[in-house]
């Protein structure tokens, strides 16, 4: 069931495509997850992968994947089935290794922003040298003033966060921007 | 055709005729000139009117240094643009463009009756002119200036166009392509680094554009040139951006470029936009800006006609116009005899060239006399003739530094050089430091603060030649620098202009030096003597200098005047230069539009705003919005002919006698968890959280260090490891924050993290003594009895089929419940309990109501009740202090003397005397209105509200020992009238906490 308006409302204000390809996921499985590194064994046991330890890294196994954002924190995806088993796996290990495992699934929603010039495209707001992010990995940064995460999965495939109250601006922004790439500015 | 057009010459096409007019004439260019090449082919160099004087004026120059020829552009409805320099504008047919600063006609101006009041518009004018009497100013000065300042009309019709903006990195920026930018970019392009090349101007090539006759490498400069760029635009990791202006230069090489992109065409491409800023973070960034001329500072100056010599070449070879067909030189510098030169070999005859130097290379007086052009060196000029446009030149002999008899010389145009400027602007605002060079009487780049490289003209070097060899090695120093390796070329330059000169002060002159028109800011108006009269006035340092003057403070920022104003207050006080010192330069380096600054930020990007899960319903049923920190919020859900008042009264009756439900999304939200959450919170928090059961909900007190309330909240233990906080909707973020900086800094050792769960969950509170009877049939999972689920309770349940965090809370003094769901969810359980929620009225409320129902049960809000000067006794919440406590951020600060004195301001309740009277929210609160002024202030209205369940007004305010003086009177000046209020408890509606314990 995806009953968010602010999409709604958002993609009722797209006028007129562009070059990229910006559409929006249906939510998935996120968790943020704080654990000190001594315990990162275990908890990537639980996972059922190797969490990496170089910010803005990223590792997957299947539906799950980590990426680091900071010396003790992770953000996790999966997929919608996954969410009880993981939460199981990690109530597990929790009196050994004492962590927070916090169910961020509702808290951004996913754009994806795909096409030869979808960096051209988040340059528009992102200060960021997107050169510098390689494939498969991702980054917590900002569009226009909203904290987002943004994802490389191709060179030119981008999957971008943003919490769901700047939906609307990051959306609009992005729509305005990719009018100006189809008029070939 | 034009007398003046040269068909010979120049890089237009002159096979392309556009037309477009000028204060509704229609006028004649040809595609690839500016507004001002295309007036000058046909012999119009009057212009515009001075902004101060009136007097008339025509391009000075070719660039975008420009002064005087401001015009205004039209090219449609909404798309007119104020103060345009004629000189960038080009043309396309359509364009409309206008004349400023003068009514009725340019040529017939009633302001120019300020230039022969001009005594009385000396430096400082509008400090002594419109000091006294003081009763003037409001009604007769004050309008004055306010309509004699300010060049050009606004636009009176919002801009349709809109503007973008863009990050971009890259290894090396060069910005100026002229010869050493061009250069630097072939180095540094071939490294393989990415480099981005930017010019201001239409064409890039800078004064090779200018100088035809050189040869490079073997070919034709423009040969060589435009072999060149393809090279440059044939490298992928090159990028070429002309039109495009390097505005600012801030901190670690980000650079601000203006770009414009549509401003030259004919029609407008759908969806393009008009600019676009660029952000640039670049590793190195090379300058090469080159070098502005200086004019010649003399009586009379500024006649249309008196251009600098450079830019007459620049008409000549760039744009096919002879500025005149009989013009005089007079120049301090070798460079203005070849304009005279390039000029008398397209078929102008030079009347004379006027040097102020004793002597010149005999190569340059031997190129004249080839020519047959009169040579008068060790000469000067006194004056020039002429109404709109010059006529003749006084010259005379010098002999020393006196002026002796004068001759007049008949002409069609002045050209002018005192030599050049390096461009330092851009170098200037990374605040690196300058060095002065005597010789050539110039500031010159000496130590860097950025990692920027300055090659050619901007550091003083002169030629062609030198500044390809030195732009060569600035690209590789550069490369080198950003990691790459490559090597300069080798460009031989045949005929290259190199030159010498000398720099001037206000010429020698046999009339009265202080009757002088002799202008240094020709946009302000600012002449010699303005300079000599404020130095004589006090002003030593250039820069009380300049604003005593204005001198370099017009929209071109001095870049003409800076020099000349410098070398004359040098002269005036008797110092050197480098005791004066220079102005400062500021960024944008020209004028840029607001548009390109705003870029996406307006219409509906003018600010981020905020939207919960429920906005669009709130939308659709008619609510109004009120901004609350980013957010926009429901304010209120008038009804038809509802205004606030009504509709607030209606929501609050809704509410206490049946059911409200309101959108709480807002609310920050934090989980806190982790073996250590419990002493976390003991530590954060003033209220003891040890002995809070689970499921068990706690209202939370967070101060700063300084002892003063800084957040509140709910906050609800889920397990014995898990509180979810809840925070102001302003303060999520500052508190996260906060929080985090203390676990990371001060306790590393905790184990406890926190993460940010705001929007992680839809927050819908129902409040109203029906609340549970709407509610109970929705909940799974949680017995929603009164003793099963008492008043302050959190419950991990399912509400409606969605997974939820049920709290037992009231904000409003009514049985209330805020249901948390997963966010996606938000607005179904929110029609959910519409629906259901009909059979007992259920009634939307916004913050309005909010607001006042929390105000009648004396409920504080942080930042409206509190300033950050209430600590908890202060606000009458000492009961939320932990007393057996011996540790929690503030703690130490309550101990203070003055924290802990009697008579601080404490939070009270204040009756009206009259109860429909309400009080103004900050109105201050006196004992005695009667009292002589200044009064003694108590304090102040905190909150204050008509309350429809009382059937009168309440307030809350923060008053001088309030608790102490219940039932007194006290008064509240408000406009018209005195207040009397009545000292009371904060607590105005059901003290005893009954409709809770439903």
């Amino acid at each position: 069931m995806n009953t968010q308006p602010g999409i709604q409302a958002a993609l009722a204000n797209v006028t007129s495509a562009g070059p990229v390809l910006l559409a929006i996921l249906p939510e998935a499985t996120r968790f943020s997850l704080r654990i000190n590194s001594g315990n990162l064994a275990a908890a990537s046991k639980a996972l059922g992968l190797s969490l990496p330890t170089t910010i803005g890294t990223r590792a997957a196994s299947g539906t799950r994947s980590a990426l680091c954002h900071g010396p003790d924190e992770w953000e996790i995806l999966a997929s919608e089935d996954d969410r009880a088993d993981i939460e199981a796996a990690f109530a597990a290990i929790y009196l050994k290794a004492p962590h927070s495992l916090t169910d961020i699934s509702d808290r951004e929603i996913t754009i994806v922003i795909e096409g030869d010039k979808a960096v051209e495209l988040l340059s528009v707001g992102c200060p960021i040298n997107l050169d510098r992010l390689a494939v498969g990995n991702g980054k917590r940064t900002v569009f226009d003033s909203a904290q987002v995460v943004i994802y490389r999965d191709a060179r030119d495939s981008f999957r971008m966060q943003v919490w769901r109250s700047f939906l609307a601006h990051v959306w609009g922004l992005l729509n305005i921007a990719n009018c100006e790439l189809a008029a070939g500015y | 055709m034009s007398a003046y057009r040269v068909e010979s010459h120049g890089r237009i096409k002159h096979h392309q005729p556009v037309s477009f007019t000028f204060d509704g004439e229609t006028v004649e260019g040809r595609e690839g000139d500016t507004v001002a090449s295309a007036l000058l082919a046909n012999g119009k160099h009057l212009m515009g009117r001075s902004f101060k004087y009136h007097r008339p004026r025509g391009a000075i120059a070719a660039g975008s240094e420009e002064p005087n020829a401001l015009i205004g552009t039209t090219r449609s409805e909404g798309r007119f643009e104020p103060n345009t320099r004629a000189t960038v504008q080009e043309i396309y047919p359509g364009l409309k463009t206008e004349s400023q600063n003068s009514y009725p006609s340019l040529k017939y101006d009633i302001g120019a009756i300020n230039d022969r009041l001009y005594m009385l518009f000396s430096a400082g004018f509008y400090y002594k002119t419109f000091m006294w009497p003081r009763s003037f100013w409001d009604k007769v000065y004050e309008p004055f200036i306010r309509r004699a300042a300010g060049l050009g009309v606004s636009p009176t019709v919002e801009d349709p166009d809109h503007y973008a903006s863009r990050y971009l990195h890259c290894d090396i920026l060069i910005v100026g392509a002229g010869p050493a930018g061009i250069a630097a970019a072939l180095a540094a392009g071939k490294s393989g680094a990415k480099v981005l090349l930017a010019d201001e101007g239409a064409e890039m090539g800078g004064s090779v554009l200018s100088e035809p006759g050189v040869n490079i490498d073997g070919c034709s400069a423009w040969n060589w040139l435009e072999a060149r760029l393809d090279e440059l635009r044939g490298m992928e990791n090159v990028t070429l951006m002309t039109r495009t202006t390097a505005i600012g230069y801030y901190h670690q090489n980000m650079v601000g470029l203006c770009q414009k992109l549509t401003d030259h065409l004919t029609t407008l491409p759908e969806g393009a936009p008009r600019e676009r800023l660029w952000r640039i973070r670049a590793n190195q960034v090379i300058l090469t800006q080159g070098a502005l001329e200086k004019p010649l500072v003399f009586h009379e100056n500024d006649r249309p006609g008196v251009m600098l010599a450079g830019s007459a070449q620049t008409y000549l070879n760039r744009y096919g116009v002879l500025v005149g067909r009989r013009p005089v030189v007079v120049t301090s510098h070798d460079s203005a005899w070849y304009a005279a030169f390039d000029l008398a070999d397209a078929g102008a005859e030079v009347q004379a060239i006027v040097d102020l130097r004793d002597k010149v290379q005999s190569e340059l007086s031997d190129e004249a006399t080839k020519r047959g052009i009169r040579v008068l060196t060790s000469h000067t000029v006194t004056g020039t003739s002429g109404r709109l446009r010059i006529k003749s030149i006084r010259i005379n002999p010098l002999r020393g530094s006196k002026a002796g008899r004068a001759e007049t010389v008949n002409c069609d145009a002045l050209l002018m050089s005192g030599g050049w400027t390096p461009s330092l602007h851009l170098f200037s605002h990374t605040k690196g430091t300058l060095r002065w060079e005597d010789d050539t009487k110039a500031y010159l780049p000496d130590q860097k603060a950025e990692a920027c490289h300055i090659a050619g003209a901007g550091r003083g070097l002169w030629g062609i030649g030198k500044a390809l060899t030195d732009g060569g090695e600035a690209g590789v120093a550069a490369a080198t620098a950003a990691g790459f390796t490559t090597i300069a070329e080798a460009y031989p330059v045949e005929n290259d202009r190199e030159g010498t000169g000398i720099s001037l002060r206000e010429l020698p002159t046999d009339r009265s030096p202080g009757k002088a028109k002799a202008f240094i800011d020709f946009q302000n108006d600012v002449t010699a003597k303005d300079i000599r009269l404020a130095v004589s006035e006090g002003m030593h340092s250039i820069e009380h200098v300049k604003r005593y003057t204005t001198n370099g403070m017009a929209t071109d920022q001095g870049k003409m005047s800076n020099m000349n104003g410098l070398n004359i207050a040098a002269d005036a006080l008797g110092k050197p230069q480098t005791e004066v010192g220079l102005t400062t330069f500021r960024p944008p380096y020209t004028p840029t539009t607001f548009g390109a600054f705003a870029g996406y930020h307006k219409g509906s990007h003018f600010e981020v705003t905020r939207k919960t899960p429920i906005d669009d319903w709130a939308e659709e049923n008619g609510a109004a919005f009120e901004p609350v920190a980013l957010w926009r919020r429901a304010w209120y859900f008038p009804k038809p002919g509802e205004d606030l008042h009504a509709a607030v009264a209606r929501e609050c009756r809704a509410t206490r006698e049946s059911l409200g439900i309101f959108d709480a999304s807002t609310l920050g939200k934090i989980e806190v968890s982790g073996p250590d959450a419990v002493e976390f919170m003991n530590r954060m928090y003033t209220n003891p959280w040890t002995k809070l059961g689970v499921s068990r909900c706690r209202y939370g007190l967070l101060l700063g260090e300084d002892g003063y309330i800084l957040d509140d909240g709910v906050i609800g233990r889920l397990s014995d490891d898990k509180f979810h906080v809840t925070t102001t909707t302003g303060g999520a973020a500052r508190v996260l924050n906060m929080m985090e900086d203390y676990l990371q800094t001060e306790w590393p050792d905790l184990k406890v993290w926190l993460t940010s769960t705001t929007e992680q969950w839809a927050t819908i509170a129902l409040n109203g003594p029906n609340a549970r009877n709407l509610l109970e049939p929705f909940v799974e999972g949680q017995d929603m009895s009164d003793e099963a689920f008492p008043h302050m309770s959190v419950s991990q349940c399912t509400v409606a089929g969605f997974p939820a965090r049920l709290f037992r809370i009231s904000f409003t003094g009514e049985l209330g419940f805020e249901v948390n769901v997963p966010a996606r969810y938000g607005r179904a359980l929110w029609e959910n309990l519409w629906e259901a929620g009909q059979q007992y009225d259920v009634c939307p409320y916004g913050t309005e109501t909010m607001h006042v129902l929390r105000a009648e049960k004396g409920f504080i809000i942080v930042g409206q009740d509190t300033d950050g000067t209430v600590t908890p006794d202060d606000a009458g919440m000492s009961w939320a202090v932990g007393k057996k406590k011996t540790d929690f951020v503030g703690m130490r600060s309550l101990s203070r003397p003055d924290i802990a004195a009697p008579g601080r301001k404490q939070l009270v309740g204040l009756l009206t005397r009259d109860s429909k009277t309400v009080l103004d929210e900050g109105a201050q609160i006196v004992a005695d209105p009667k009292q002589p002024k200044p009064m003694k202030m108590l304090g102040h209205v905190t909150s204050s509200y008509w309350s429809e369940t009382l059937g009168r007004s309440v307030a809350l305010a923060v008053v001088q020992g309030g608790r102490d003086r219940m039932g007194d009177s006290l008064y509240v000046p408000m406009p018209g009238k005195d207040v009397e209020v009545e000292v009371t408890g904060t607590v105005f509606y059901d003290p005893e906490n009954a409709r809770l314990k439903l």
